[in-house]
C-alpha cells in the first residue's frame, strides 16, 4: 500500500472512535488514517458503516468518545468547536443554505464572523462565485429559492470556500442532484481542484463518485473498519479482500475504463485520410499505400465524414461527398475509455473517431487499442506491488 | 340621534376610550413577547418542558375573562391592572405555541449547516433559526393582539378602562333610544382598532420578511 | 398573499400542537400518564376545598351572608350551566355542519376567506355582540327581551364564528392523500365525506364541541348584565358592593367549572377519537 510520508499529512485520525450509549458496539471503532495535503480521500462504504459519523467527528458537529485528531500538526480534539469549524469547510447534501438571505450575505456568513472589512468580502464573494462559474452581477443579489438545484449546490461550496480554508469535509454534496448536472459539478469541481489543491474528505456511498473524484479511497466495512486505503487504480486492480470486491461489484473492469482517457493513450494515427474535395485516384492510391480496410474522409476543417471501403471507390460513379458509412461515433481526448467504448459498441463501424474540440480529426481507437490499454494499466500495478513487497522485505528500494 | 351625529358629539370621549383601549392590548401584548418568545425557545429546545410551558398557557386561555380579571382584583386590586395581568396570560398562548411551530418548522439541513460553519448556538438562533420562524411568530402574535382587543372590552366590568365602558354605558341604558348609539359606537370602535393592527401587522410582516421566504 | 401563507403555516401546526388527544399519551411513562390524567381534578380539587375553607373561615357581613347562601350560589351555578350547555348544543348543530359544508370542493375558494374571517373575528368583543344582539332581542316583539332566550341567542351568535373557524381547519387537516385515493377507487364525493372524511371528522367535531363549551361558559359570565343570571352576577356585585368574598366565589367558580368541563371535554375527546389518528 502506498504509504503517506510524515510532512505530507495534512489531517490524522488517530485511534477515533464513536461510542453511543446504550449501543453495543462504537458506530466508529478506532480509525486510523493519515490525510494528506492536497488530496481528496473519498470514504466510501455502505449505509450505516459510519463514513459520516467519522467525517463529522473531524469537524467535531459529532465528538469523539476517544482518540485524537490532529490538523496540521496541530491536535484539534479539544479545542473551541466552533472556531475549529470556521478553519474548514463543510458542504453537505442538502446544502442548508440560508434562504432568508441574498447569495452574498450565504457566502459572507464566515468571514462576517472573523471580522473582515466589507470591501474584502465583497471582493472575496465575487471571486467565489466566479470560481464555481457563476457571474457575480446575476447572482449575489438573488435568493436561494430562485436557483436550481444545481447552482444552490455551486453556491453552497462557494460559501465553504469563504475564507479560504485547508480542509474540506463534503458530505455527498452532489447526492440531491440529477446526474446530467451531478456529472456536470463533478467535473467541474475537479477542474477547480486541480489548481486550489485543498485537503479534502470527500463521502459517497457511491463507489463510482468515489473512483472518478478520489485521490484516494478508504473503502469501509461496519463501524468504518478500514477495509482498503489506496487510489483507486489499485483497489480496482488489486482489491484486498472480498467485502472491497464485492464493493466494487462485478463491472470492476468496465470502471477501470473511467480510469484512463483517450489522450493518454496510443491511438491509431495512420488512418489514411483524405480530403473531401481531392480527387478520386489519390483516395484510391491512398487506400492502397495503407494497410487499411477503409479510408476516412474528411471535410475542409478536417472534420471526419464518412469511410469509405474499395468497394465504394471502385465503382465508376464513387464520389467523396456520398457513400459508404457516415462517421457517426467521435469522442474528444478527455473522454474517458469507457465513453469511447459506448461509442464503439453503438456505432456501425465498430471504431471511434477521435477528433478536439472544434470536430478536427486526430485519431482512431478501436477494441484493440483499448484493450491494449488495459494490459499495460495491469503491468503498471504489478510493477507497484512488486516495488511494494521489496519495499517491506528489504527496507529499501530495490534497483 | 342619528348614530352619524352621536359619533360627532362624542368623537373625542370615543378617542380617549380608544386610546386607553389600545394601552392595555399592547402594553399586555408587549410583555407577553418578551417573555413569551424565550419560553417558545426553551419550549422548543427542550422536550421535558414543552408541555408544561404549553399545558399552563393553554389553561390560561380557558379561563373565562372576567372570571380572570376578578382573581387579580385582590392582588392588584381594581382598575386597568388586573386587565392588563389577565390579558399578558392570555397573549402568551397564541405566542409561545407558534415560537415553537415557526422554530420547529425551520429546515434542520440550514441550522446544520450553519453549524458545520462554525456558527454557535446563540448565532444560529439569532441569525438563522429566528429569523425563519419569525413570519409564523408574527402571526401568533397578531393572534394575541386580536384576541386582547375583543377581551379588553370586559375590562370594564372590574373597574379598568377601554371602549368598554361605552358599551357598558349601553347596556345600562338599554331599552332606552341612546343606547344602540352607544352599543354600536364602542363595538365599532373596537373593530376599528382591530382592523388597524391588523393592517398594521400585515404591513409589518411584508417589511421584516425577507423576498427570500415570502 | 404572504400572510394568508403565513396563516396557514401556523393553523396547519395550531393542529398539530393541539395534537391528537391519544397522541398526548403515547409514548410517555406510565408515571407522566397518571399525572396527566390527575393533575388537573387535582389542581380543582385543591382549589375548590381551599377556597371553601377560606371563605367559611372568613367572618361575614350581612351583605356577603345573604348572598353566599346555598341557594343562591347553587341557583347561579345552574343558571350558568344551563345557559352554556343549551347555547353549546345550538352553535354545535348550526356551525359544525356549516363548517362541513363550507370545505366542500365546490366552496373551496371560500375557505380561506371564511377562515381569515373567523381569525379577524377574535377581535369582536364578547360583550359588543352580546348586547347588539339583546337590542335586537328587544326590538323584535316575539322575543322576550331579557332573560335565557336572548342569552343563548346571544352566545350562540358569539361563539358560532371561531367553532364554524375550527371546524374548518380541522377538516382541511384530513390528508388530501386519502381523499384523492378514495375517488380513485371510485367512490362518490358523498361517499369520501361519510366513509373518509367524517370518520376522521369525529375528532375535529369533538375539539368543536369542547371550544363552544369552553367559550360559552366564559361568555355566560356576562350574561348578567341582561338578566340571565349567571355566575358573572356574583363577580358584578362582588365588584360592585366591594365585597371580595362575593366576588371571588363567582370567580372561583366560573374558573373551576370552565376548567372542569375542559378537562371532561378532553376525557370524551380522547374517549372517543377512533383508534390509529
Amino acid at each position: 500500500m502506498t504509504d503517506v510520508e510524515n510532512s505530507d499529512v495534512m489531517i490524522e485520525l488517530e485511534d477515533l472512535t464513536k461510542m453511543y450509549p446504550g449501543q453495543p458496539v462504537p458506530a466508529v471503532d478506532h480509525v486510523n488514517m493519515r490525510i494528506p495535503r492536497g488530496e481528496i480521500v473519498v470514504l466510501v462504504g455502505p449505509s450505516g458503516c459510519g463514513k459520516t459519523t467519522t467525517m463529522k467527528m473531524v469537524n467535531r458537529l459529532i465528538e469523539p468518545t476517544s482518540g485524537r485528531i490532529v490538523l496540521d500538526g496541530e491536535d484539534v480534539t479539544k479545542v473551541n468547536a466552533n472556531q475549529l469549524r470556521r478553519r474548514i469547510g463543510y458542504v453537505i447534501q442538502q446544502i442548508g443554505l440560508f434562504p432568508h438571505q441574498t447569495i452574498k450575505q450565504n457566502i459572507a456568513t464566515v468571514p462576517k464572523v472573523l471580522g473582515w472589512d466589507k470591501d474584502r468580502i465583497d471582493h472575496r464573494v465575487d471571486e467565489l462565485l466566479r470560481t464555481v462559474g457563476m457571474d457575480p452581477e446575476e447572482f449575489r443579489d438573488r435568493y436561494p429559492k430562485e436557483l436550481s438545484g444545481g447552482q444552490r449546490q455551486r453556491v453552497g461550496v462557494a460559501r465553504a470556500m469563504s475564507v479560504d480554508p485547508d480542509v474540506m469535509l463534503m458530505d455527498e454534496p452532489f447526492g440531491a442532484i440529477d446526474p446530467i448536472t451531478r456529472e456536470r459539478l463533478q467535473n467541474e469541481f475537479l477542474r477547480v481542484q486541480a489548481e486550489i489543491r485543498k485537503t479534502i474528505i470527500f463521502v459517497t456511498h457511491d463507489i463510482d463518485e468515489a473512483i472518478k473524484m478520489g485521490d484516494r479511497i478508504a473503502i469501509l466495512q461496519e463501524q468504518s473498519h478500514i477495509a482498503q486505503f489506496a487510489p483507486p487504480e489499485e483497489i480496482l486492480t488489486a482489491p484486498a479482500n472480498d467485502f472491497v470486491a464485492d464493493f466494487i461489484g462485478s463491472g470492476a473492469s468496465l470502471k477501470r475504463l473511467n480510469l484512463t482517457r483517450i489522450r493518454d493513450i496510443q491511438l491509431h494515427a495512420d488512418a489514411p485520410v483524405v480530403d473531401v474535395n481531392d480527387d478520386i485516384t489519390t483516395a484510391r492510391q491512398r487506400l492502397r499505400d495503407s494497410d487499411w480496410t477503409a479510408l476516412l474522409v474528411v471535410d475542409a476543417e478536417r472534420r471526419p465524414q464518412r469511410w469509405l471501403r474499395p468497394t465504394d471507390l471502385k465503382r465508376p460513379s464513387a464520389d467523396l461527398h456520398q457513400g459508404g458509412l457516415p462517421v457517426d461515433a467521435t469522442v474528444e481526448p478527455q473522454a474517458t475509455l469507457a465513453d469511447a467504448l459506448n461509442e464503439m459498441i453503438i456505432s456501425n463501424a465498430g471504431c471511434v473517431v477521435v477528433t478536439d474540440g472544434r470536430g478536427a480529426y486526430q485519431g482512431v481507437a478501436d477494441i484493440d487499442t483499448i484493450m491494449a490499454s488495459i494490459r499495460a494499466m495491469r503491468a503498471q500495478v504489478d510493477e507497484y506491488y512488486r516495488a511494494a513487497k521489496l519495499l517491506d522485505i528489504e527496507g529499501e528500494v530495490a534497483v | 340621534m342619528g348614530f352619524l351625529e352621536y359619533l360627532a358629539q362624542n368623537y373625542d370621549a370615543l378617542l380617549v376610550q380608544s386610546f386607553e383601549h389600545i394601552q392595555l392590548v399592547v402594553v399586555s401584548v408587549v410583555a407577553a413577547i418578551i417573555v413569551g418568545v424565550p419560553l417558545g425557545i426553551v419550549a422548543h429546545r427542550s422536550e421535558l418542558l414543552r408541555s408544561a410551558i404549553l399545558n399552563t398557557t393553554s389553561t390560561f386561555l380557558t379561563v373565562p375573562s372576567l372570571a380572570f380579571f376578578a382573581l387579580l382584583i385582590p392582588l392588584v386590586g381594581i382598575g386597568n391592572t388586573a386587565p392588563i395581568l389577565a390579558l399578558f396570560c392570555y397573549a402568551l398562548l397564541p405566542i409561545v405555541r407558534n415560537t415553537v411551530s415557526g422554530l420547529r418548522q425551520v429546515d434542520p439541513a440550514i441550522v446544520e449547516s450553519a453549524k458545520g460553519m462554525g456558527i454557535g448556538s446563540f448565532g444560529r438562533l439569532r441569525g438563522i433559526e429566528l429569523p425563519l420562524a419569525w413570519p409564523v411568530i408574527l402571526t401568533g402574535v397578531r393572534v394575541s393582539t386580536l384576541l386582547n382587543i375583543g377581551i379588553a372590552a370586559i375590562a370594564v366590568l372590574v373597574g379598568g378602562g377601554g371602549l368598554g365602558q361605552e358599551i357598558f354605558r349601553g347596556i345600562r341604558s338599554l331599552g332606552s333610544p341612546f343606547a344602540p348609539n352607544l352599543v354600536f359606537g364602542g363595538t365599532l370602535f373596537i373593530i376599528g382598532i382591530a382592523l388597524v393592527f391588523d393592517l398594521f401587522y400585515l404591513l409589518l410582516g411584508r417589511l421584516t420578511t425577507t423576498r427570500g421566504i415570502r | 398573499m404572504a400572510v394568508d401563507l403565513v396563516d396557514d403555516v401556523a393553523l396547519k401546526d395550531e393542529a398539530a400542537t393541539q395534537v391528537s388527544p391519544r397522541h398526548r399519551t403515547q409514548g410517555l411513562s406510565p408515571a407522566r400518564k397518571v399525572w396527566r390524567y390527575v393533575a388537573m381534578p387535582l389542581f380543582l380539587t385543591i382549589v375548590l376545598v381551599g377556597f371553601y375553607l377560606y371563605i367559611s373561615g372568613q367572618e361575614l357581613d350581612t351583605i356577603e351572608a345573604r348572598q353566599l347562601t346555598r341557594p343562591i350560589i347553587q341557583g347561579r351555578l345552574t343558571e350558568h350551566i344551563y345557559v352554556s350547555a343549551i347555547s353549546t348544543f345550538f352553535v354545535v348543530l348550526l356551525a359544525v355542519p356549516l363548517g362541513i359544508f363550507a370545505t366542500r370542493p365546490s366552496l373551496q375558494r371560500f375557505t380561506p376567506g371564511i377562515i381569515g374571517l373567523g381569525n379577524f373575528g377574535q377581535a369582536i368583543p364578547s360583550l359588543g355582540m352580546l348586547t347588539i344582539i339583546n337590542l335586537f332581542a328587544l326590538t323584535v316583539t316575539w322575543l322576550p327581551s331579557t332573560g335565557t332566550v336572548p342569552a343563548v341567542l346571544a352566545l350562540v351568535a358569539y361563539s358560532t364564528l371561531p367553532i364554524l373557524r375550527n371546524t374548518m381547519v380541522g377538516l382541511r387537516q384530513v390528508d388530501p392523500n386519502l381523499l384523492e385515493a378514495g375517488r380513485g377507487m371510485g367512490l362518490s364525493n358523498f361517499q369520501v365525506l361519510r366513509k373518509i372524511e367524517m370518520p376522521l371528522a369525529v375528532p375535529v367535531v369533538l375539539a368543536g364541541v369542547r371550544t363552544a363549551l369552553v367559550i360559552n361558559i366564559g361568555t355566560a359570565a356576562l350574561v348578567f348584565l341582561y338578566g340571565a343570571g349567571g355566575l358573572g352576577t356574583l363577580i358584578f356585585q362582588g365588584f360592585q358592593l366591594r365585597r371580595e368574598p362575593i366576588l371571588l366565589t363567582g370567580a372561583v367558580l366560573t374558573a373551576t367549572l370552565a376548567l372542569l368541563v375542559d378537562y371532561l371535554a378532553g376525557l370524551v375527546e380522547e374517549w372517543l377519537t377512533p383508534r390509529g389518528i
